[in-house]
C-alpha cells in the first residue's frame, strides 16, 4: 500500500497523511473484526471472513469509479441505474437466449461506457452540474431499465454465471474469484490515477478546473473518459451483482442505494467531496468497513431496526477520525 | 434588516458581486422562460387533455398532490444556497410526522400541538445536521447522508408494527381538504405554500439574512473575513430546512390521514431537481427564490397533467429527467451567448465548468 | 309414453335454457367498461402474471384494461396513478397496496366519484374498497408455511423468519398466524431472531447470509415474501448448507425453480397468481354492475365458487410448490 506517489502539480497533502486515512481504516476494521470475533466466534470464521469480503466487492466496483468522479470535483448519481440496466440486460439475455459469460461481459462494458460517456458529454460539453445531469439520467436510466425488462425479473443464471460470482479462481488459491478480480481492477485504476497524465489530469482538474483548463490540459475530454470510465466500472459491477446475487430485478441498484453508499465509502476512504484528492485504497477499504460494520450488527444482535442507525454512525465516526473532513470551510 | 456594505466585497471580487447582487433582485430570463413554459405546459394540457382542467376549483386541487415537495424545496433552497446539501429531508419528513402522529395516537395530544411538536421536531433535526457540519467539520452531503440513516431508523422504530391512521378530518383537510366560497374551492395547502413562498421570496431577496446565505455560499471564507458568522448562518439554514421537511411531513401525513416511516423517501430526488431547475446553483451563492417556486409548479404540474393524458409512471419520470437536464442546458447555451458567439462556441468546446469562485475554494487546504 | 318423453326432454331444455340465462345474467357484459389494475410496483414477477390473468379474463368480459403502477413501491407513485385515473373516468380500479393507511384517502375519493375499488392480495382500509380479494386465509397460510419446513427438521429446532418490513401488514399477519400455529403443532420450535430484507433481492442475501452466520444453529428460514425466499434460499447455496437448512417462504415459482430443484426448499406455499388476476377482472366486472353484494355468492367459469362475505371474497387454498409440480406452474 504505498499510495504515496502524489502528482507533482499539487502541493496539498503530504504523502504520510494518505497512509494515515488507510491504516486508520485498517485498524478501526481490524479492531472492530477482533472486537465483535472475541464476542462471538463465528464472525471470525473462515466462512464469515470470507463473506464479509464478497459482500463489499459489488460496491467497492461501482464506488472506485465514483471515487475517479469524486476527485474530478464531480459525482455520478446514475451508477445505480447503470448497475441495474446491466444486469438486467445480460440476465434475461442469459436467461432466455443463452448469453454465455464471455459474450455477457463485452455486453455489459458496452452498456456502461454508452451511458456514461451521456453523462460526460453532457457534463463536459453542456457545463451542466454534474449532479443534475446525472439525476437526469437517473431516471432516464431507470427507465430505460423498465422498458427492457418489460415488467419480468431474472431469476437464475447459468453456472458459468454464479462459478465467476461465487467460486475460486484457482483451486488450490482459496481466494473468491469476484475478490481476485477487484484487486485486479483496483490496481489498473491505482495506477492510471497516479502514474498517468490522463490521472494526474483528473486531480488537476478535481483541484482547480480553470487551472487545469489554462495550464493546457485537455478538460473536457477527460471529463468524459472519467464518465465513461464510472459507467464501465458500474457496468461491471452490475454484471458482477448479476453472478453473484443470481438474480435482478428493476431495483437492483436504485433500491439499495447504491449511488449513496459509493458516495459514502469514497469520502470515508479519503478522497475529498471538493475534488483534488482521489484515494482508491481508502475506498476499498472503506467499502470493507461498510461490510464489517453491517455483519458486525447482525452478530451483536442489534435489533435490524437500528442497522441503519449503526451504518450512519459508523460513517460518522470514520469520517471523522480521519480526512474525509473539510478544510477549512465553516 | 440591514445589510452590513462590507458582505461579500472581498477585494478583486466587487465586479462579480455587483453583478450577482443586481440579478439577485431583478426578475431574471431564467424565471421569466420557466413562467412562459409553465403558462404553455398548462394551457396545452388544459386544452388537449381532458380531466386536467374542467374547472378552477378541480384544477387548483390537483396542487395538493404535489405541494408538499414545494414545501421541502424552499427550505432546502436555503441550504443549496450557501453551498451545502440536506440529504436528510426525507428522512426528517418522515421522523418528524411520525413522532406527531404517535404523539397524538398514544398520548392522546391534541394533534396540532402534536404537529407543532413535529415541526420542532424538525428544527432540533436540521439542527443535528449543522451541528455536524459546523463543529464536526463534516461535508454537508456525507455528514447528511449519515444522519438520514439515523433518523430513518429512528422513524421506523417509532412507527412501530402499525404505524398511527385515521386523524382528525380537521387535520386531514390540511393535507386534502379545500377551503369553499360558494362552489368554488381552495385548497389548504395552497393557502400554507402561498405564504411560505413569499416569505421566503423576502427572506432571500429582502432581508441580510437572505444576502448572508448568498455570501456565504458564493465563498465562504470571504464571508467570514467579512464579519458574516458563518456558522450561525449555516445552522439557520439546516434549522429552516428541517422544519420545511418536517412541515411537508405533517402535510403529507394529512393528505394521507396516516404516517409512515418511509413516507418521506420520495421526496428528496424530486425537490433537488426543482430546486436546480429554479436555477439555484448546486454549488452555491447563485439563484432566486422566484424560480424554485415557478419550478416547483411547472414539474408539478407536468407530472399531473402527462399521468392524467395517460403516460405511465416511468415514461413521466424519464421525461422530467430529460426536461430536468434539456433545459439547464439550454440555459447555459442562452447564458453563454451574451458572451458572443465566438465565446459560446469555444466554451462549447472546451469550457471548465467551474470557473472564478470554486477555485477559492481549492485553495484552502 | 312419447309424449311424456318428449315432454320431459322439453323441461329438461327448458331447465338448461333457463340455468344459462341466469348465469349469463350474472355476469352482463354488454357495456364496455374501463378497468385499471395497480401493483405495488410494475417490474415483479407475480404482478406479471396476475395481470397474465386479467388481461386474459378482460378479453372475454369486454372491459378496456389497463396495467399500470408506479416503478417505486412507494404509496405517492400509487396515489399519484390513482389520482390519474379518477380523472380519466375509469369505472374501476383494482389495486395491491403498498400499505393500508395511505391509499385510503385517494380511494375514497374514487368511490365517492362512483368508481369501484377491488382490493386484492395486499388489503386497503376496509372503508376504502368495495371488495377485497383475499389470497388465502391468514391461518391457514401461516399452517402452510410452518408445515413446508417443520416435516424436516427435528421438532426441537430453531427457525428465523425473514420477512420484508416491519410494517408490511400481510407478512405481519402471516407472520403472527404461523407463531400461533407453531406453538400448538410444535411447541419446542423456537424463532431466535426476524431480520428484515426490504424485499429488495440483494438485501435479503445480506440478511440470509447474515442469520446463518450469527445464528449457526437454525435449521430453517421462513420468508414470507417474494423477495426474501430467494434471498435466504441463495445464501444456503453460498454457504453450502445445503440439506441442513431448509427454507420456505411465498415467491413465484419461476424465482424458486432452482432452489426446489437443489432441495433447499422441500416446499413452498403460494397461489395461483395467473388465476388470481382472472378472479380480479371476474370481481371488477359484477362490481361494475353492481351485481354483487357485500355477503353473495358467485361462480366464475374455469375457477369455480366464491362467497363474498363482509365484502371479502377468500380466492383459494393455499397452493404448495414441491419438486414433483413445480414445473406445472410458469409464472
Amino acid at each position: 500500500m504505498s499510495a504515496v506517489a502524489m502528482p507533482s502539480r499539487r502541493r496539498a497533502i503530504a504523502p504520510r497523511f494518505t497512509m494515515t486515512r488507510e491504516l486508520t481504516l485498517v485498524a478501526v476494521t481490524v479492531g472492530l473484526t477482533i472486537t465483535v470475533g472475541l464476542l462471538n466466534h463465528d464472525f471470525v470464521g473462515a466462512q464469515n471472513l470470507r463473506f464479509m469480503l464478497l459482500n463489499s466487492v459489488v460496491l467497492s466496483l461501482v464506488a472506485l469509479g465514483q471515487t475517479l468522479v469524486i476527485a474530478m470535483r464531480g459525482i455520478d448519481l446514475s451508477v445505480a441505474p447503470i448497475l441495474g440496466l446491466a444486469a438486467m440486460v445480460c440476465g434475461l439475455l442469459a436467461q432466455t437466449h443463452g448469453l454465455s459469460l464471455a459474450a455477457a461481459l463485452p455486453l455489459a462494458l458496452c452498456i456502461g461506457l454508452v451511458l456514461g460517456t451521456i453523462n460526460g458529454v453532457l457534463v463536459a460539453t453542456m457545463d451542466i452540474p454534474p449532479i443534475v445531469v446525472t439525476l437526469g439520467t437517473y431516471s432516464l436510466y431507470s427507465g430505460l431499465t423498465f422498458i427492457y425488462s418489460d415488467g419480468t425479473q431474472v431469476d437464475a443464471v447459468s453456472p458459468t454465471f454464479a462459478a465467476f460470482g461465487n467460486g475460486h479462481l484457482l483451486d488450490v488459491v482459496p481466494i473468491p474469484t469476484p475478490v481476485v478480480v477487484l484487486l485486479v481492477i483496483l490496481a489498473l485504476c491505482w495506477y492510471v490515477l497516479r502514474h498517468t497524465g490522463f490521472g494526474r489530469a483528473v486531480l488537476a482538474i478535481g483541484n482547480n478546473a480553470s487551472a487545469a483548463y489554462a495550464a493546457g490540459l485537455p478538460v473536457t475530454w477527460v471529463r468524459i473518459r472519467v464518465y465513461a470510465l464510472s459507467g464501465m466500472l458500474a457496468a461491471f459491477a452490475g454484471l458482477m451483482f448479476l453472478c453473484y446475487t443470481g438474480s435482478a430485478t428493476v431495483t437492483a441498484g436504485t433500491g439499495d442505494h447504491i449511488e449513496l453508499q459509493s458516495i459514502a465509502v469514497s469520502l470515508i476512504g479519503g478522497t475529498a467531496i471538493a475534488g483534488g484528492r482521489g484515494n482508491l485504497i481508502g475506498t476499498v477499504l472503506g467499502s470493507l468497513f461498510l461490510s464489517v460494520v453491517l455483519t458486525a450488527l447482525v452478530f451483536l444482535h442489534v435489533p435490524p431496526i437500528w442497522y441503519s442507525a449503526g451504518e450512519g454512525l459508523m460513517i460518522l465516526a470514520a469520517v471523522q477520525a480521519g480526512f474525509g473532513r473539510r478544510g477549512a470551510r465553516a | 434588516m440591514s445589510v452590513s456594505p462590507t458582505v461579500g466585497a472581498t477585494p478583486g471580487d466587487d465586479l462579480t458581486m455587483a453583478k450577482r447582487r443586481r440579478r439577485l433582485f431583478s426578475l431574471g430570463g431564467w424565471e421569466l422562460s420557466l413562467l412562459v413554459l409553465l403558462i404553455i405546459v398548462t394551457t396545452s394540457f388544459g386544452l388537449g387533455v381532458p380531466g386536467f382542467f374542467d374547472n378552477l376549483s378541480g384544477f387548483l386541487a390537483m396542487t395538493s398532490n404535489f405541494l408538499p415537495f414545494g414545501i421541502v424545496a424552499l427550505g432546502l433552497s436555503l441550504v443549496i444556497f450557501t453551498g451545502g446539501i440536506d440529504l436528510s429531508v426525507g428522512a426528517t419528513a418522515s421522523l418528524a410526522a411520525v413522532v406527531a402522529a404517535q404523539l397524538w395516537a398514544t398520548m392522546g395530544l391534541n394533534i396540532w400541538v402534536a404537529s407543532l411538536l413535529g415541526l420542532a421536531m424538525g428544527g432540533l433535526l436540521g439542527g443535528i445536521n449543522a451541528a455536524v457540519i459546523v463543529l464536526l467539520r463534516i461535508e454537508p452531503l456525507i455528514a447528511t447522508l449519515a444522519t438520514s440513516f439515523i433518523y430513518t431508523s429512528a422513524a421506523v422504530a417509532v412507527a412501530g408494527d402499525s404505524p398511527p391512521s385515521g386523524f382528525p378530518d380537521a387535520f386531514n383537510n390540511m393535507g386534502s381538504g379545500a377551503m369553499a366560497w360558494g362552489s368554488f374551492q381552495f385548497p389548504y395547502q395552497l393557502l400554507i405554500f402561498i405564504p411560505l413562498a413569499v416569505l421566503f421570496w423576502l427572506l432571500v431577496t429582502r432581508s441580510a439574512f437572505g444576502r448572508k446565505l448568498v455570501t456565504v455560499g458564493y465563498n465562504s471564507e470571504a464571508a467570514r473575513y467579512s464579519g458574516i458568522r458563518v456558522p450561525r448562518v449555516l445552522a439557520a439554514a439546516y434549522v429552516i430546512s428541517g422544519m420545511m421537511a418536517a412541515l411537508a411531513g405533517l402535510v403529507l401525513s394529512a393528505y394521507y390521514s396516516a404516517a409512515r416511516a418511509d413516507m418521506g423517501d420520495v421526496l428528496l430526488l424530486t425537490t433537488i431537481a426543482m430546486v436546480v431547475l429554479g436555477g439555484v446553483s448546486i454549488f452555491g451563492g447563485e439563484g432566486r427564490m422566484g424560480g424554485v417556486i415557478v419550478a416547483v409548479l411547472l414539474l408539478g404540474l407536468l407530472r399531473q397533467g402527462m399521468l392524467i393524458a395517460g403516460f405511465s409512471d416511468m415514461v413521466t419520470s424519464m421525461l422530467t429527467g430529460a426536461i430536468l437536464i434539456g433545459s439547464i442546458a439550454i440555459r447555459n447555451i442562452f447564458s453563454t451567448r451574451v458572451g458572443g458567439f465566438g465565446k459560446r462556441l469555444l466554451a462549447l468546446i472546451r469550457r471548465p465548468a467551474i470557473a472564478g469562485p470554486d477555485a477559492t475554494r481549492h485553495d484552502a487546504p | 309414453m312419447i309424449t311424456a318423453r318428449r315432454m320431459l326432454v322439453l323441461a329438461a331444455a327448458a331447465t338448461l335454457a333457463i340455468a344459462s340465462a341466469v348465469s349469463a345474467q350474472t355476469v352482463d357484459t354488454s357495456k364496455r367498461i374501463k378497468v385499471a389494475m395497480v401493483p405495488k410496483l410494475v417490474g415483479l414477477s407475480v404482478f406479471k402474471a396476475n395481470q397474465q390473468g386479467a388481461e386474459a379474463a378482460a378479453k372475454t368480459l369486454n372491459i378496456d384494461f389497463l396495467y399500470t403502477g408506479p416503478v417505486t413501491a412507494s404509496a405517492q407513485g400509487q396515489v399519484d396513478v390513482f389520482n390519474s385515473l379518477i380523472a380519466r373516468k375509469f369505472d374501476v380500479i383494482t389495486t395491491t397496496s403498498n400499505n393500508p393507511t395511505q391509499l385510503a384517502p385517494a380511494l375514497k375519493r374514487a368511490m365517492k366519484q362512483g368508481i369501484k375499488v377491488v382490493s386484492y392480495d395486499s388489503d386497503v382500509s376496509p372503508d376504502a374498497r368495495d371488495f377485497f380479494i383475499q389470497n388465502t386465509e391468514y391461518p391457514a397460510f401461516g399452517k402452510a408455511l410452518v408445515d413446508s419446513v417443520a416435516k424436516y427438521i427435528p421438532a426441537d429446532s430453531e427457525v428465523a423468519i425473514l420477512s420484508s418490513t416491519k410494517d408490511a401488514t400481510i407478512q405481519n399477519e402471516w407472520i403472527n398466524a404461523l407463531t400461533a400455529y407453531m406453538k400448538t403443532a410444535y411447541p419446542k420450535m423456537k424463532i431466535v431472531t426476524t431480520e428484515y430484507g426490504q424485499s429488495d433481492p440483494s438485501k435479503s442475501l445480506t440478511a440470509g447470509l447474515n442469520i446463518l452466520q450469527a445464528h449457526p444453529n437454525v435449521a430453517a428460514i421462513i420468508a414470507p415474501d417474494g423477495a426474501s425466499e430467494v434471498g435466504a434460499a441463495a445464501a444456503v447455496q453460498k454457504l453450502g448448507r445445503t440439506g441442513k437448512v431448509f427454507v420456505t417462504g411465498c415467491s413465484n415459482p419461476d424465482a424458486i425453480r432452482q432452489y426446489v430443484k437443489a432441495g433447499i426448499i422441500k416446499a413452498s406455499p403460494l397461489w395461483d397468481e395467473v388465476k388470481e388476476g382472472q378472479l380480479v377482472m371476474h370481481v371488477a366486472r359484477l362490481a361494475a354492475n353492481n351485481a354483487l353484494k357485500p355477503n353473495d355468492t358467485f361462480s366464475v367459469p374455469g375457477l369455480g365458487d366464491y362467497t363474498v362475505k363482509d365484502k371479502v371474497i377468500i380466492f383459494s387454498e393455499p397452493l404448495i410448490f414441491t419438486a414433483e409440480n413445480i414445473d406445472q406452474y410458469k409464472f
